[in-house]
């Protein structure tokens, strides 16, 4: 062994990774497996193996890549990967150098997509009731996406180009990994508070996971919820995510929401002159009936003939004018009739005679006025005669005559022996006179 | 509200209005005239505006809620693998 050329280890493993390097195939490579030993270093870098059943590869994911991952890889993770496979010199191993991870099983992916769009389709989240209409010409628009990158980028610029009348303001949100839908959600909740008259929510394209926040029921809720009306703007053209669902217009890409959300300005000004014309013919119009009109009235018989109008007064006037001669004769005849009359009268012409007549009415008068005197005297005698007999009849004096008497104490009249006591000094009157007596005794009668 | 208050937008809808109305024909001939002078003049106000537009800024929200003048850089591209 003694011209034997030993190597060192070194050496041989530089020389194995040259081999490695240097192979076509190992440059890129695409693995299926399962996460197991997962370690996130200090350094931002990712250690773990990749295993399927019958193997097993050690793995390293720099932090550079990692930063990208919209998951957080977990042993037992079944996964995609892509990279390049190379030797570790110092340790002797070789490894795959992770470019790339996804979830694998995007299957299962669709299914939850289809089950919440299920569900919030139950709920009524994309009903059409319930889509706001886009304003025309918004005057400010709220806009929810990353602040770099290209779907800013093209919103802004799009709406520079088409109306720039327009103002922005952009409620930068993380539009990837698993941070992003509750970003996405708040910053809509937030742009609402402002007065802005539509939101633009969204981003670029990207791969199903990078589009996944979209499809998050956190975001679909914020943008039913949300006042100002929503466009969405998620991926491209192909892609459809729950919030393109629930938003009330979706644009196919960032660009297409902008031109979507507002008009340019030559359509503007196209509109404006439709309306000016619009604005000419109303008036126009509305002069044009009106002359229509005025002509019409001017061709009206009576205006084009107005002696008519004359005419049929002139006659109704001489009409009046006759009834009332004929009228004013026949009073006048009436009149002097009654007058004649009364000139004819005999009375009227005799004046000596109405005295005549008055004073004999004079005389008869006075005789039955004497009459009724006499008459009335003579029976009032006769009454106050009876009224005298009747007197006498009632007077109670005559009672004592026919031997009744009456009992007196202090000059009232005794009618109830309770009011005697004895003793009492009592007057009795009889007819001819008076008797003073003492009470003896009281007997009482049953 | 006078015409130089008025926004571009405010005095679109009020041109609708007028329209709609106008095309109605159920107003006054004097009305009618009035109310299209008013829509002669927020037409040209409306094309005043549009002539004379420039670039309106944009905005962000920042962290600290505050509303701050916003370009986009256009040699970064960090912010989506895709985008």
């Amino acid at each position: 062994m003694m011209n034997t050329k030993y190597l060192s280890i070194a050496q041989i493993n530089n020389y194995i990774k040259v081999m490695f390097d240097e192979n076509i195939h190992l440059k890129k490579v695409y693995l299926k497996g399962e996460i197991s030993n997962f370690k996130r270093h200090t350094t931002g870098h990712l250690y773990l193996t990749l295993k399927d059943d019958n193997s097993r590869i050690s793995a390293i994911m720099f932090r550079s890549s990692a930063s990208t991952l919209t998951f957080t890889p977990q042993d037992g993770m079944n996964v995609l990967v892509e990279g390049r496979i190379s030797v570790y010199p110092m340790g002797g191993t070789y490894q795959i150098y992770i470019d790339k991870m996804e979830q694998d099983g995007l299957g299962n992916l669709y299914i939850k997509f289809e089950e919440l769009k299920r569900k919030l389709q139950m709920e009524g989240l994309f009903a059409q009731s319930h889509k706001r209409p886009i304003p025309k010409y918004p005057k400010r628009i709220g806009i929810v996406t990353a602040p770099t990158g290209a779907a800013i980028r093209d919103i802004l610029s799009t709406i520079k180009r088409r109306f720039p009348v327009c103002e922005t303001i952009l409620f930068p949100a993380l539009v990837q990994g698993v941070s992003a839908s509750p970003s996405v959600a708040k910053q809509i909740e937030v742009a609402n508070k402002y007065d802005i008259d539509l939101l633009i929510v969204g981003r670029g394209g990207g791969s199903i996971e990078d589009l996944w926040a979209f499809n998050e029921e956190i975001v679909a809720r914020a943008i039913y919820n949300s006042r100002v009306p929503v466009i969405s703007a998620v991926g491209h053209e192909v892609d459809f995510t729950i919030a393109d669902y629930v938003a009330d217009l979706r644009a196919p890409t960032p660009t297409g929401a902008a031109e979507m959300a507002v008009p340019t300005i030559l359509e503007v000004k196209n509109d404006l002159k439709t309306i000016e014309i619009k604005c000419l013919n109303a008036i126009n119009s509305k002069i044009e009936n009106l002359k229509h009109k005025l002509k019409q009235q001017k061709e009206n018989y009576i205006l084009k003939n107005p002696t008519v109008l004359y005419d049929i007064k002139a006659q109704k006037l001489i009409n009046i004018e006759d009834s009332l001669n004929k009228n004013i004769m026949k009073k006048l005849e009436t009149s002097k009739l009654a007058l004649e009359k009364y000139q004819t009268n005999y009375l009227l012409n005799n004046p000596q005679k109405i005295l005549e007549l008055k004073k004999s009415d004079l005389e008869k008068l006075t005789e039955s006025l004497y009459n009724a005197q006499k008459y009335y005297l003579e029976k009032k005698e006769n009454n106050i005669e009876m009224i005298i007999q009747t007197l006498k009849l009632l007077n109670p004096l005559n009672i004592l005559d026919k031997g009744y008497s009456l009992v007196k104490k202090d000059d009232k009249i005794i009618k109830d022996i309770a009011d005697v006591k004895e003793n009492d000094n009592l007057n009795i009157i009889l007819s001819k006179g008076k008797l003073n007596v003492i009470v003896k005794e009281k007997i009482y009668e049953k | 509200m006078k015409n130089s208050e008025k926004t571009f937008e405010s005095a679109l809808e009020e041109l609708e209005v007028i329209v709609k109305d106008l095309e109605s024909g159920n107003i006054a001939l004097e009305e009618a005239m009035n109310k299209y002078t008013t829509a002669m003049n927020l037409i040209k106000l409306c094309q005043d505006k549009l002539d004379k537009a420039t670039k309106k800024v944009n905005k962000i929200l920042t962290e600290n809620n505050e509303l701050v003048d916003f370009e986009v850089s256009e040699s970064e591209d960090n912010g989506e693998s895709a985008g």
